[in-house]
């Protein structure tokens, strides 16, 4: 039900806003990513051995793991829609569809997928290839990180979906018969009506999506891509330092973490602000 | 009289095993103004949204203006000539007061910018709140929600207009702004189904009263012989009750 307030003074929507204001919070949080970039800058000057060389044998790892989790992201915010769309079609067969997808992927590991895409896939594909007599099929060879982006999008969009699906669900009933009732079809309902407020509505799980979504990249290493995780443990086998090697791969995740969360924050409060 | 703008022939509608409507049958003529009464549960919002399809009935007929209420296509076309307001005014939470009137004079009808706008300061101008234009839904009161809602929906130049208890969500005071608009919009003859006990707008507005009970038409007469003379005993009761 809406509630019905006359003639708030002022802007009501802020008195709704549950995410952290005034200067204090935006000083800590800021304070919190160049501590620790600065503590990283530290290792690196008065240890460069071996911070120094772990610092630039990893990073190449940086660009591959955030390439890895800002693509599947983009993917993820597709595929999560179309399966959100899914869940709450009427029509039983889409709904059923996007059920199964759902639930099947939410029931089993990340890390087993990621080997099921990189390992048993593409044998899949080239059993096909043998059957059907198609030597490109058969001398297929699976990229590393076409297979972790396309693991990380399948599993996060089953996620995803949810979160959609929770959003949109959120809207009043109301809402979407008003716009039926102006002669909208359900696609344009949900497009003018129904999605842009389910958007201000998800934006914070969708948010820590994203940072799980960083962090769990991470899983990517034993699919062989090259990312922080793995050039760290390469960069251990070299130098037999690990304590120092998962100092240096914690702290850069970190910063990456800290530094998405400080922009999750600041997406929604612009995003609030706007209306 | 001429060919009736809505024909309900033999309509019924289940929830589940909730019979909903059993058998309504009802024409109504154009520019006419029928006011539906009856108690809670009885059917009445059940056949209004069976009007324009937001709900779908399991037998019988609507016709709307000609078109049978089958196709995909023609539900469309029959929710652009019908327009509803609802009990809880629905105006879309995002927008400001003059884009929820032209949202969708810009997406079906196809007006520019411009001219979506004219008509809807028009229409604001119509229902009294023509300074309210740039604000948000939640900072108006529900009687100023309720009039922004009958502008939304008469900015799609319907024929016909559906009010679900459109002042039961109101404070008393706001009632009255309401009505007023509704009956002047009676006054320049659209053609107005209205679920509503307000027994004031009833006698000075509808043509038609209709007391429905248990998914049926029980009674209908000019609403003086509803009101003062019923012939049915559920009728008696009922405004026994509501009076
Ligand atoms: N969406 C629904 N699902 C199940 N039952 C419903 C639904 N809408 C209405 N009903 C039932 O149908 C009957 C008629 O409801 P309604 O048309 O809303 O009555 P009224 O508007 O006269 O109060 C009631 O018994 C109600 O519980
Ligand atoms: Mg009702």
């Amino acid at each position: 039900m809406e509630e019905i307030e006359p003639s708030v003074p002022g802007n009501p929507i802020d008195s709704h806003n549950p995410l952290p204001k005034g200067k204090g919070d935006f000083d800590l949080w800021w304070g919190l990513v160049i501590g620790v970039i600065a503590l990283i800058a530290l290792l690196v000057i008065l240890v460069p051995d071996p911070f120094s060389r772990a610092f630039n044998f990893i990073k190449d790892g940086i660009g591959i793991s955030l390439f890895v989790t800002i693509i599947s992201f983009v993917l993820v915010l597709v595929v999560g829609l179309i399966g959100g769309l899914g869940r709450i079609a009427k029509n039983p067969v889409i709904a059923g569809i996007a059920t199964v997808y759902v639930e099947v992927i939410r029931g089993i590991p990340l890390l087993v997928q990621l080997m099921f895409w990189y390992f048993a896939f593409p044998s899949v594909i080239q059993g096909i290839g043998k059957a059907i007599g198609s030597s490109a099929l058969e001398n297929y060879i699976a990229d590393p990180v076409v297979m972790a982006t396309i693991g990380l999008t399948f599993c996060y969009g089953a996620y995803m979906s949810e979160v959609y699906r929770a959003g949109i669900q959120s809207i009043p009933k109301g809402q979407m018969e008003a716009a039926r009732s102006l002669g909208m079809t359900y696609f344009q309902a949900m497009r003018y009506v129904i999605i842009p407020q389910a958007v201000r509505v998800i934006l914070p799980p969708v948010g820590n999506e994203f940072i799980s979504l960083l962090k769990d990249s991470s899983l990517v290493s034993v699919v062989a891509v090259g990312d922080i995780t793995l050039r760290g443990r390469q960069f251990m086998a070299l130098s037999f330092k690990p304590v120092e090697t998962f100092i240096m791969v914690a702290l850069l995740y970190l910063v990456l973490t800290l530094f998405s969360a400080r922009m999750v924050t600041w997406i929604e409060r612009i995003t609030k602000l706007e209306r | 009289m001429s060919e009736a703008i809505i024909q309900i022939k033999d309509v019924h509608k289940y929830f589940g095993h909730v019979h909903a409507l059993k058998g309504v049958s009802l024409e109504i003529q154009k520019g006419e103004v029928v006011v539906i009464i009856g108690p809670s549960g009885s059917g009445k919002s059940t056949l209004l949204r069976c009007i324009n399809r937001l709900e779908e009935f399991d037998k019988g007929s609507i016709v709307v203006d000609n078109i049978p209420l089958d196709s995909a296509k023609n539900i469309n076309a029959v929710r652009t000539e019908v327009g509803m307001v609802f009990q809880q005014f629905n105006l879309f939470s995002h927008l400001t007061v003059l884009e929820n009137i032209t949202l969708a004079q810009k997406i079906i009808r196809k007006r520019e910018k411009a001219q979506a706008e004219k008509v809807a300061m028009d229409l604001l101008d119509k229902v009294g709140i023509p300074d309210k234009a740039k604000a948000f839904p939640i900072q108006l009161s529900g009687g100023q929600q309720q009039r922004v809602a009958i502008a939304r929906a008469l900015a799609m130049n319907p024929k016909i207009m559906l009010f679900d208890e459109p002042t039961s969500a109101l404070d008393p005071e706001m009632i009255q702004e309401v009505l007023d608009v509704m009956m002047n919009l009676a006054k320049e003859g659209m053609t107005m189904v209205v679920v509503s006990h307000e027994m004031g707008f009833t006698r000075a507005a509808a043509n038609r009263a209709i007391l429905m009970d248990g998914g049926q038409i029980i009674e209908e007469a000019p609403p003086n012989i509803l009101f003062n003379n019923p012939t049915h005993e559920r009728t008696k009761l009922f405004l026994s009750k509501v009076l």
